[in-house]
């Protein structure tokens, strides 16, 4: 019942079912009542002239002359057509030749007065009669016509059938035009469910078809949702970046204040400081920067992502002449936040190339529901305990200038997507580092 | 060498300046990005430090600029320029190398390393890849600032530093007087071509007292070139 399709359809059904029903119901019953009514009015006719053709006696009461009658059936027995003639008190006076045995005399009938009967088999008309004859008596008679029922019947069968046939008929199309229609109708829906899956899915950025007037106000409601979505974290990211950016500068000249030559102790104490402010900023900004997974992200295609990385690195790090192998389907995307994805590889591929030997190999791959990222390098590894590498703050070695961020970051937004980060040894001798990620 | 500084934070910028100063160069500055663009393109400069929040013309712009030569009567700039970035985002920095940058600095940084940075882009734009000069049997290590010669360490000064760094790190090209003094002072009424050929002569003495290596050539009319093959 939870289907709009089984709804619709049930109602249809129902109402369908109850209108044909009683449509052939309501039919039978006015071709019976039309077919009872020209039978009386037949017979009617009959007795009509069955008395046209009555002939006085000298003694002044009726009489039918049996090679006179109006309908040969009347004539010959067992033909189903019987006439007879009943006194007021006399009982029969009369029967056509083709009457029966045992004919029960009927009730008398007033002057004038029709009575019509369907009885088991048969039809019978009574009809009153006064007749004076020369005698000026005026005489009491009632008049029975009786018909079989059999041709009639037959003929009802017969119509029923057709009727039958012919509603079941109609039955079958309008089911069939019914769902059709439904099917039309339905189908706007339908194709709202698929693009809305798409959409988390990432396969689309928006709903972009065209919907009926009914349908609109949801779409458009549902787009301005999804870019809301999005503005609202972009706009929230920027807001970080802004303060950031306030925050660093004065932290620099902070700095470049805390190098000058003044008292020993007094200098370290301020360096310290300073050191400390920046790594709570950064650790703070980057935690609330980290997007984390959302269901409305676009999907990023990964491998010109990495490209403009390795791009940027291989110019940074021009001395080593780093070598990036990538092995990265084009097709790879993955749901997630462009901003998150270049800081986690920026961080893994500047490791490498720090850390690494000069050569660095990125390779991603889609298992299952996850997104597999590995980066490897050739240099000396990771240490037994990989534990501190991943607080902030920590670096494997003090032999370069660096912030000790890297991973921590890493690590920071993998949580925030719900994946994990192994670190291991690579074939290329090196470390690798194993991130997963799901969608 | 003279570096250009574009940074729009006041006392930073001075700071900047005032650490480079103080390490030899010659410190140009901007406070936004027009200005910054201008003196790039009209001045001579050997590298510069471009802030990437800038007012007027964001970093990323100038150095789009720069490199496509838009405006300008040098044409397009193929001079090192390092970034500095309080966005230590790395979609920032991708960009800015996209740019046309060739390195980039996070703020807030250390002093130690915004010129070791520096002393790496002039090094590798005039082709050196280490952070000693050696050149025949002369080696001049540009993080200490000390020469040697053979095995004899050679006492110099500041200025004479400066004139050696700069035909070395040129190493094979020749350097107009004009140039030299361009590229060592900051300001104009300071420029006598008389100083340059004194530090020349100096240096010769110095590197070479028994006139057998011939290090720095003298064109006549044209300037001076070092002649003696990088290692």
């Amino acid at each position: 019942m939870n289907s709009l399709r089984t709804r619709l359809l049930l109602a249809t059904s129902l109402t369908l079912a109850f209108f044909l029903i009683l449509g052939g119901l309501s039919l039978d019953r006015a071709f019976e009542a039309s077919a009872e009514q020209s039978q009386q009015e037949r017979m009617q006719a009959l007795i009509y002239a069955l008395l046209g053709s009555a002939e006085p006696t000298p003694y002044g009461a009726l009489v039918f002359a049996n090679d006179k009658l109006p309908d040969d059936r009347l004539a010959h027995p067992q033909s189903g057509l019987e006439a007879a003639l009943f006194g007021d008190s006399a009982g029969l006076l009369w029967g056509s030749p083709s009457l029966s045995d045992n004919i029960p005399t009927p009730a008398t009938q007033e002057v004038g007065q029709w009575r019509f009967e369907q009885l088991a088999n048969r039809f019978v008309l009574l009809f009153g009669v006064s007749y004076t004859g020369d005698d000026h008596t005026p005489r009491h008679y009632t008049l029975m016509l009786t018909e079989e029922s059999a041709q009639y019947e037959s003929q009802l069968r017969a119509y029923r059938r057709t009727l039958l046939l012919w509603l079941g008929g109609a039955a079958a199309a309008l089911l069939l035009l019914q769902g059709t229609v439904m099917r039309w109708s339905l189908r706007p829906l339908r194709r709202l469910v698929r693009e809305l899956g798409d959409v988390e899915s990432g396969a689309r950025a928006r709903i972009e078809g065209d919907y009926p007037a009914e349908l609109k106000p949801l779409t458009e409601g549902l787009n301005a949702m999804i870019i809301n979505e999005r503005n609202q974290q972009s706009r929230y990211r920027n807001a970080l970046g802004d303060l950031a950016h306030t925050l660093k500068t004065p932290l620099a000249v902070l700095h470049g204040i805390a190098e000058r030559p003044q008292g020993m102790a007094q200098q370290q104490l301020l360096t310290e400081q300073v050191l400390r402010m920046r790594h709570i900023v950064d650790h703070q900004l980057q935690r609330a920067a980290t997007a984390g997974s959302r269901t409305l992200a676009e999907p990023v295609t990964l491998r010109p992502l990495v490209e403009k990385i390795t791009a940027a690195l291989a110019k940074v790090y021009h001395q080593r002449r780093v070598q990036f192998t990538l092995d990265i389907p084009a097709t790879l995307r993955l749901r997630a936040d462009a901003g998150d994805l270049y800081e986690l590889l920026g961080n893994l591929l500047d490791n490498a190339c720090k850390y690494g030997g000069g050569r660095v190999r990125l390779s991603a791959r889609r298992e299952q529901k996850q997104v597999l990222l590995m980066v490897e390098d050739d240099g000396a590894g990771f240490p037994n305990d990989t534990a501190p590498l991943l607080e902030r703050g920590t670096r494997a070695d003090t032999l370069q200038e660096g912030q000790g961020l890297g991973l921590g970051a890493v690590k920071d937004i993998v949580e925030a997507y719900g994946g994990a980060l192994r670190l291991e040894r690579s074939t290329l001798g090196g470390g690798c580092v194993r991130v997963t990620l799901p969608g | 060498m003279r570096v250009l500084v574009v940074e729009d934070d006041a006392a930073l910028r001075a700071q900047i300046c005032e650490s480079l100063r103080a390490e030899g160069y010659v410190a140009e500055s901007a406070a936004d990005g027009e200005e910054g663009l201008y003196r790039a393109q009209e001045y001579p400069i050997d590298i510069a430090v471009v802030d990437l929040g800038l007012p007027k013309l964001t970093g990323i712009e100038l150095i789009k600029k720069l490199r496509k030569g838009a405006g300008s009567s040098t044409g397009p700039s193929k001079v090192p320029v390092l970034i500095l970035t309080a966005r230590d985002g790395w979609q920032s920095k991708v960009e800015g190398l996209e740019a046309g940058a060739d390195d980039y600095l996070v703020k807030p940084f250390q002093t130690p390393e915004l010129l070791a940075r520096l002393r790496a882009l002039l090094r590798r734009a005039g082709g050196w890849a280490s952070a000693t000069l050696v050149s025949g049997p002369i080696e001049l290590d540009t993080t200490a600032k000390s020469l040697k010669v053979g095995e004899r360490a050679v006492e110099i000064t500041s200025y004479e530093y400066r004139v050696l760094e700069y035909l070395l790190t040129n190493a094979g090209k020749v350097i107009s007087k004009s140039e030299l003094s361009e590229h060592l002072y900051a300001e104009d009424h300071e420029r006598d071509s008389n100083v340059i050929e004194v530090f020349i002569r100096r240096l010769r003495a110095k590197i070479d007292p028994e006139n057998t290596l011939n290090p720095i050539a003298t064109l006549r009319g044209a300037g001076y070139r070092w002649d003696l093959p990088r290692a």
